[in-house]
């Protein structure tokens, strides 16, 4: 038991690490431009062989920046759309066993979804960071909100069962009036960051949009 | 106490009210969003989107504190501000949340609006719930299912039902009790 919260412990740290190596590189509004980008380049993409490469690329640089990423959890999910996109027969039958049919078009089409569905979320995993201020009055409240978040992740006191919605109430009287007494802090100080983060997003950028021209033009 | 003096109001007793700054109001239920979400995304499911919709609490709280365009703010700020935190903005996720808040909010709002003291918050809820799931279960039809998104619905709906009655019996035991919300309301403490 000991063993196992030690290990969850170094990983958790190694996470922690890869985390402050991704921000030091990235600024998160630049991530999140390169996430747009990158997200509609792998939206459009007919290769599924290009489709399935570029997942893993994301799946990489998800790890890289320090998110917590489950294997089992993308192959489960993989699984279940693969199958319910089976249960609808359409096009050539590859293979039938009893009441079982593989068609061409329902595996093709579960295939694309599961890649799209994933990739989705590993490229967002990689480019959206908690750093990340939205402009506007709507992004002063979102920044707001997440001001009165870590007021409630750093609440000491406890909800008990027996008393849960006194203990409820006593929790957000705490939060609010505390938050309401503090004196708003100031915009985070900017972080300097060197030209290699432009670089390997371009980069990034660049190669899905040629991998798109490519997959265009090979269909 | 002479009778030509009235005797004082309730609201005479306490302090002054001042109904509260609807934007930090929005942001504090907005950050219970991102909380109760935090707590739900800890609870295994057999698909990211399937959720219990425990954040959907402090919408259905915000159903009497805050006026329709402060409501759908609020909505917003929820979807944002979990996709932010789970890192899922750009992917189909963000677009289920969106759907699912934006279906609930727009429902809860006018089932509380044109039911006034004829519905409690666990009809609310419900309705809030169900619309919401029905509306994930049309989408995942679409985008990822296809025809046999229709074999998730009953499991989906049915949960709807079991999870918006539970959340709907607890926001009408605490708006009842809790002092918080009766100043967020800006009425004297309960």
């Amino acid at each position: 038991m000991r063993d196992t919260d030690a290990a969850r412990g170094r990983a958790g740290a190694r996470r922690q690490a890869r985390a402050a190596r991704y921000d030091a590189l990235f600024a998160p509004w630049m991530l999140a431009a390169t996430g747009i980008l990158l997200s509609l380049a792998f939206l459009f993409q007919p290769l599924l062989s290009v489709k399935a490469a570029l997942l893993c690329v994301f799946l990489t640089a998800a790890l890289a920046s320090g998110k917590r990423v489950s294997l089992a959890t993308t192959l489960f999910v993989t699984l279940g759309i693969l199958a319910a996109n089976l249960l609808v027969p359409l096009g050539r039958v590859l293979w039938r066993a009893g009441p079982l049919i593989i068609t061409e078009g329902a595996l093709r089409e579960g295939i694309d979804k599961a890649l799209t569905f994933e990739g989705l979320v590993y490229i967002s995993k990689a480019t959206i960071r908690p750093g990340l201020r939205l402009p506007g009055r709507f992004g002063s409240i979102v920044a707001r909100a997440f001001m009165y978040y870590d007021r409630i992740v750093e609440y000491r006191g406890k909800l008990r069962p027996a008393t849960l919605f006194e203990d409820a109430d006593s929790f957000m009287l705490a939060i609010w009036e505390e938050a309401g007494a503090a004196v708003a802090s100031g915009p985070e100080a900017r972080q300097r960051r060197g030209v290699c983060g432009f670089v390997i997003a371009g980069l990034a950028v660049v190669a899905a949009y040629g991998a798109l021209v490519l997959g265009m033009t090979a269909r | 106490m002479t009778p030509s003096t009235p005797a004082p109001t309730e609201h005479e007793n306490h302090a002054p009210l001042v109904r509260p700054d609807r934007a930090d109001l929005t942001a504090l239920l907005g950050a219970f969003c991102f909380f109760l979400s935090a707590i739900e995304y800890m609870i295994p499911k057999p698909l990211p989107f399937m959720r219990l919709g425990i954040a959907n609490l402090p919408l259905l709280l915000a159903t009497e504190l805050l006026p329709l365009p402060w409501f759908l703010v609020l909505a917003l700020v929820k979807v944002v501000g979990m996709s932010v935190i789970s890192g899922s903005l750009f992917s189909y996720i963000a677009l289920f949340s969106l759907m699912g808040t934006l279906v609930a909010a727009l429902v809860m709002w006018s089932a509380k609006r044109i039911g006034g003291r004829f519905i409690s918050s666990v009809g609310v809820s419900i309705l809030g719930a169900v619309a919401s799931n029905a509306a994930q279960v049309l989408l995942a039809k679409y985008v990822v299912f296809g025809d046999a998104a229709r074999l998730i619905a009953p499991l989906f709906l049915g949960m709807g039902l079991v999870t918006g009655a539970v959340l709907g019996l607890f926001a009408e035991r605490f708006a009842a009790s809790s002092r918080w919300y009766a100043r967020a309301a800006g009425r004297p403490d309960a």
